[in-house]
């Protein structure tokens, strides 16, 4: 058993050393939000932040963040990117969305008003198919608005 | 009154006969321009959802005493199963059950490309079905695959007969021409590769299937699933209200649906098969990659006198040989045009349908051999397309339903005469120029679909539909549609979808063709249901009270209308069209290139969202910037077998590689097109692209790239070998 | 059953040690890396940051964040991988990571692997080895381990202090490991000397998260120029002989052109 704080709460969470921290979530935990679609590291999808720090969750064994507090999409419902993603019309499909939206609160926590050229850089690694991209980045470059 | 009607579909360039229902009081369009609601920008109305992660996707979705899946495929590109044993499978903890070749048609021992399902089973987690599949004994006898498409041309290896599509006397034509330009050109494997990977959940409930799926086409599943397994098709439920991605490869069951409801059956659970990341690389369907040899001829003038080609589709082991040649035989006036197209059959994965299958790749090669004809002629490349624009169809000598081409071309201009300033800063190392294309595609929609609209006391509307949204936008739409034409806000209006169950038929959103299929059914369900309201004001003696009061009235009482999609207008061509103007700046010395800006001008009719709208637009040139720039499939070519099968290895564009992107639509509402006057926007932005890069890099450094993807190997060799043809033409000596 | 363990000490033990483990992990879950036990690492690697002293346990963003290591080093980082990778990932991590090459990637029985056969030679080798490729044509991937060559670093472990360009080695028949790391060596630190000027330079199939097709690193130090190339060949290659004892295979020779345009920028820039 690995004890686990994932958006302020406390789970004690029963994966066999080599689950991944996405696993958990999703499968055990019930949070959906955080989305797998490569499971190897290379998209983006799956980003949650781990005391802050933007990391794959797919990627990432459950059993080496216990301690560290864990920020899904889920406990950043009320963080005004979200409104930001959806005014500005910064999503299509929506399956790159949470993690994009993790990835940026990342951003905004360091730097409020990060240049484009911030902004590409740090989302670099979140792949969206659909192109939402240009949105994305007013999206964040407006998120105080 | 409605009446029964045989009439024609499309759907990306293939036409059918169908029935459908017509009603006979038909709706008068909108004028023209934004209304109350309709051309309005709207923010996504279910984009919450989707922002928060609260939407499920089938990704997301664990039924109680859900199985789980995994495929034991073919490695090899082709071989024979000699040897399956899955008893030792079967012996693992937590498998419930496995299947193999001849439990079902799509498990097959005789594999004939990379990725083939020879068997699945399927246990109580994920790591256990996939320990079971790794612990099958299966052994496979290699063969030699066909990989190279000339080659299966050579030996009649095809889909089906070659076709060949003539008008005119080509050889007369080019007899005719004071030029004439030829080129070979090559362009790549791409994968649609949706973020939400392909996967069905199928559960047997009763006497029939629900199944859960990412899909583009509900319907389209229920009916090829109701085949597959031999029930009526209302014994088929299939459920979708959240997909991440398509790009026209969902269109079908495909294996993974029915070795669920194999399995399903089989156990009497519900059973959950998702391809992982590699096998949506290997089994998920691509756009093939083709060989064009292209001719063209003109007159000194710019006149096209004759175009010919010969267009080879890579297609793989099945899907269809797409209309590559589509562009040359449609977009321009030219009197004299044949080509011949080929579907090489390839032990390689089969292609699928890809945003404006054929379209993308025919484009590139017609376009970029325009330009090339336009720099021979010394005639500017947008003067050369307005000289040769079309002002009816000559394929099939029709009419078109509304075509507003040149006055994307008089848009442009704006954009074209930017070219100056961008050259003139180019320096040593990067040279900078400006190309631009022409786009053609279809985009009309068609019957049948339907949509019902519910008002109740509350003055709230609910649009009932079984459709489905694959990020496009289309639900947001639907609503603006029904909100306008009731006359109420648009918060007021709820849309449902996603379940065959629930609602009447409605369109694949594939063919960019939901909005121009769904939306004037919603209107005039919406119009009906007004309708009803009206002869209820009417009755009570007070016509011009608005609807809150009336239905006010109703207590449990509903207002239900109905509306169906009637038929497109007949003898006549529903086709999109557009132009893309691109800036870009070539580093001459390392091959890189950069698209900085991309202006794009498309005429699909009456834009219900422009937000929605300048999103696809958007999404269509990034994923086209994609497959220009650096995707690609790549085989060993010696064994055949796959090795870009990872998204480290397959490169789409991220953030960074955005250009600046200047939208705008013309927004005039295609006259004979339905009671919206609407056409899809799916497709037409990623149609050229591709060819509007290449004569950018052209205008920048007089390099003919021939192939996509344009690597820096691509371009370099380009660049070298313009240099040398800049040291002849130097070096020659002078005419006397 | 696989097990972690942490580490308390520098005497490791049996197991792989891991880190970040954004190689470990994916190498794990695809069948490339087979162990029963994993060390963590993480509590016993110094991660500190300075000009002239890096920890093997610090992050690529922790450098890339510094103001104090030399440009290339800055630059490498900055230009590698992906925001979160480089959150995720250490430095010694990055050193160790294996070639991209998709044979090996995708565990075709190639010579280092243990078979008999380099696929790229004959199959697809756009992305391969331009220097001693006659034996295994794969790249090394990593735009750190070029820039600290080019810095002319010096690794030290818990047991010995070793020029960094030493850790990396090419594959021969006998041993076909790319580095030279013992059994349970650690690393700890690298060091720098006075750099007086540095640049790093990256070609990319797109603008951000993609291997090099060609990395050029290049130092000034104490007056002396070292260039050293990512992507070229299997360990960091120290340009001493120039581009002409290139090697290319019939469909990478576009990557000495692209080399020779990068190492000239490289040198305009040290001048």
């Amino acid at each position: 058993m690995t004890q686990l704080s994932v958006n302020g709460h406390d789970y004690a969470v029963h994966g066999d050393v080599g689950t991944t921290l996405a696993e958990t979530l999703r499968d055990e935990l019930a949070l959906t939000g955080t989305k797998v679609a490569c499971a190897e590291g290379h998209c983006g999808a799956c980003t949650v932040l781990v005391d802050g720090t933007p990391v794959l969750s797919c990627i990432t064994l459950v059993h080496t963040v216990e301690g560290s507090e864990v920020t899904t999409i889920e406990g950043l419902r009320d963080h005004p990117l979200v409104d930001a993603f959806v005014r500005t019309d910064a999503l299509q499909c929506g399956f790159c969305t949470p993690g994009q939206i993790v990835s940026a609160v990342a951003l905004v926590s360091r730097t409020p008003d990060p240049s484009s050229d911030e902004i590409k850089h740090a989302m670099a690694g979140n792949i969206c198919r659909c192109g939402a991209y240009p949105k994305i980045e007013e999206a964040i470059r407006t998120w105080r608005d | 009154m409605a009446r029964l009607i045989r009439t024609e579909k499309e759907v990306e360039g293939r036409y059918e006969e169908v029935w459908i229902v017509v009603e006979e009081d038909a709706l008068e369009q909108w004028p023209a321009g934004p209304r109350r609601i309709v051309g309005q920008p709207a923010a996504r109305i279910d984009g919450r959802e989707r922002a928060t992660g609260q939407a499920v996707y089938t990704a997301d979705l664990a039924l109680p005493g859900m199985l789980h899946t995994a495929v034991l495929r073919s490695p090899h590109p082709r071989a024979r199963v000699t040897h399956l044993d899955l008893a030792p499978a079967l012996a693992l903890p937590g498998v419930h059950a496995a299947i193999g070749p001849g439990d079902i048609p799509q498990l097959v021992d005789e594999c004939n490309y990379q990725g083939v399902a020879v068997a699945a089973v399927c246990a109580d987690t994920l790591a256990e079905a996939r320990a079971a599949v790794r612990a099958i004994d299966a052994r496979f006898d290699v063969l030699e695959p066909l990989l190279d498409p000339d080659e299966a041309v050579a030996r009649g290896h095809l889909l089906a007969e070659p076709r060949v599509r003539s008008r005119g006397d080509v050889e007369r034509g080019f007899a005719d021409a004071d030029v004439v330009v030829e080129a070979e050109f090559r362009t790549q494997v791409v994968l649609h590769n949706s973020l939400e990977t392909h996967q069905a959940i199928v559960e047997w409930v009763g006497d029939g299937v629900d199944v859960h799926i990412s899909t583009q086409y509900i319907w389209g599943i229920r009916d090829g699933v109701a085949e597959g397994l031999g029930l009526p098709p209302d014994k088929v439920r299939v459920v979708c209200h959240y997909m991440g991605g398509g790009f026209g490869s969902k269109n079908s069951p495909d294996d993974y649906t029915f070795i669920a409801a194999e399995l399903a059956r089989r156990t009497q659970r519900a059973v959950k098969c998702a391809l992982t990341r590699r096998e949506e690389h290997t089994a998920a369907g691509n756009r093939n990659a083709t060989i064009q040899r292209l001719r063209i001829g003109a007159r000194s003038d710019g006149t096209l006198t004759a175009m010919s080609g010969e267009f080879v589709n890579a297609v793989g082991w099945g899907g269809w040989s797409s209309s590559t040649e589509g562009p040359m035989q449609m977009l321009y006036a030219c009197p004299n045009v044949s080509t011949t197209t080929h579907g090489a059959k390839l032990n390689l994965p089969p292609m699928k349908a890809f945003r404006a299958p054929g379209f993308v790749e025919g484009t590139f090669g017609l376009e970029a051999l325009l330009d090339e004809l336009a720099a021979k002629l010394d005639i500017d490349p947008l003067e050369l397309r307005r000289l040769n624009h079309a002002d009816q169809d000559e394929v099939e000598g029709r009419a078109y339903s509304g075509k507003n081409l040149l006055e994307c071309y008089r848009r442009a201009e704006a954009h074209w005469n930017r070219r100056h300033e961008v050259r003139s800063r180019s320096t040593d190392v990067v040279k900078r120029g400006v190309g631009m294309a022409s786009q053609i595609w279809y985009g009309g929609g068609g019957p049948p679909s339907y949509a019902w609209v519910r008002v109740g006391s509350d003055g709230r509307a609910a649009v009932v539909t079984a459709m489905q949204d694959i990020g496009t936008g289309t639900r947001t739409a639907m609503a603006q549609i029904a909100a306008e034409e009731l006359g109420i806000p648009l918060d007021h209006v709820t849309v449902s979808l996603g379940d065959s169950a629930r609602g009447p038929y409605a369109a694949i959103s594939a063919g960019s063709s939901t909005t121009p299929s769904m939306g004037p059914a919603v209107r005039a369900a919406a119009a009906d249901a007004r309708r009803q309201i009206d002869e209820i004001a009417e009755q009570r003696g007070t016509p011009d009270a608005p609807l809150a009061e009336i239905v006010a009235l109703l207590e449990d009482a509903q207002i239900l209308g109905k509306g169906a999609r009637g038929p497109n207008p007949t003898g006549m061509q529903v086709l999109t069209f557009g132009v893309q103007v691109v800036e870009v700046a070539v580093d001459v010395e390392t091959g890189e290139v950069t698209v900085e800006r991309v202006a794009a001008v498309h005429d699909v009719g009456r834009v219900i969202n422009p937000l929605g709208a300048s999103s696809q637009i958007e999404g269509g040139i990034i994923q086209g910037i994609g497959h220009t720039l650096s995707e690609e499939r790549l085989h060993d070519r010696v064994t055949g077998r796959l090795l870009t099968t990872t998204l480290e290895s397959y490169r789409m564009p991220t953030i960074a590689d955005v250009p600046e992107i200047v939208s705008e639509l013309v927004d005039e509402p295609d006259p004979h097109l339905t009671n919206l006057g609407s056409k899809g926007l799916g497709e037409p932005p990623i149609v050229p692209i591709a060819a509007a890069i290449a004569n950018a890099i052209r205008d920048a450094t007089g390099a003919d790239v021939r192939r996509l993807p344009i690597s820096r190997e691509e371009m370099l060799r380009a660049l070298r070998e313009a240099a040398a043809r800049e040291k002849e033409r130097v070096g020659a000596p002078a005419r006397v | 059953m696989l097990e972690l363990r942490r580490a308390s000490n520098l005497d490791l033990g049996a197991g792989t040690p891991i880190h970040g483990g954004t190689e470990v992990v994916p190498q794990l879950r695809s069948g490339l890396l087979r162990t029963d036990t994993l060390v963590d690492v993480r509590s016993i690697v110094p991660r500190g940051v300075a000009s002239d002293r890096i920890g093997a346990g610090a992050t690529l963003r922790e450098i890339e964040q510094s103001g104090e290591v030399p440009e290339a080093l800055r630059d490498a980082c900055r230009l590698a991988a992906s925001p979160q990778l480089r959150a995720m990932g250490s430095l010694g991590g990055n050193l160790l990571q294996s070639t991209r090459c998709w044979y090996w990637r995708l565990n075709w029985p190639c010579r280092l692997h243990g078979g008999d056969e380099c696929f790229a030679q004959a199959g697809e080798h756009g992305e391969h080895a331009i220097f001693a490729n006659d034996y295994c044509a794969s790249a090394h991937p990593s735009d750190v381990a070029a820039a600290l060559v080019a810095l002319d670093a010096t690794l030290r472990t818990e047991r010995r202090e070793l020029e960094l360009v030493d850790l990396f080695r090419v594959p021969t028949e006998d041993d076909r490991r790319a580095t030279t790391l013992e059994e349970g060596e650690l690393m700890l630190d690298v060091s720098l000397p006075p750099v007086e000027k540095s640049v790093y330079l990256k070609a990319m199939d797109r603008k951000r998260w993609a291997f090099p097709i060609v990395g050029v690193a290049g130092a000034r130090i104490q007056g002396e120029i070292r260039i050293a190339l990512a992507g070229v060949a299997p360990m960091p290659w120290l340009l001493e002989d120039g581009l002409d004892t290139a090697t290319p295979l019939p469909r990478n020779a576009y990557k000495v052109e692209l080399a020779a345009a990068l190492v000239k920028r490289a040198r305009a820039a040290l001048a």
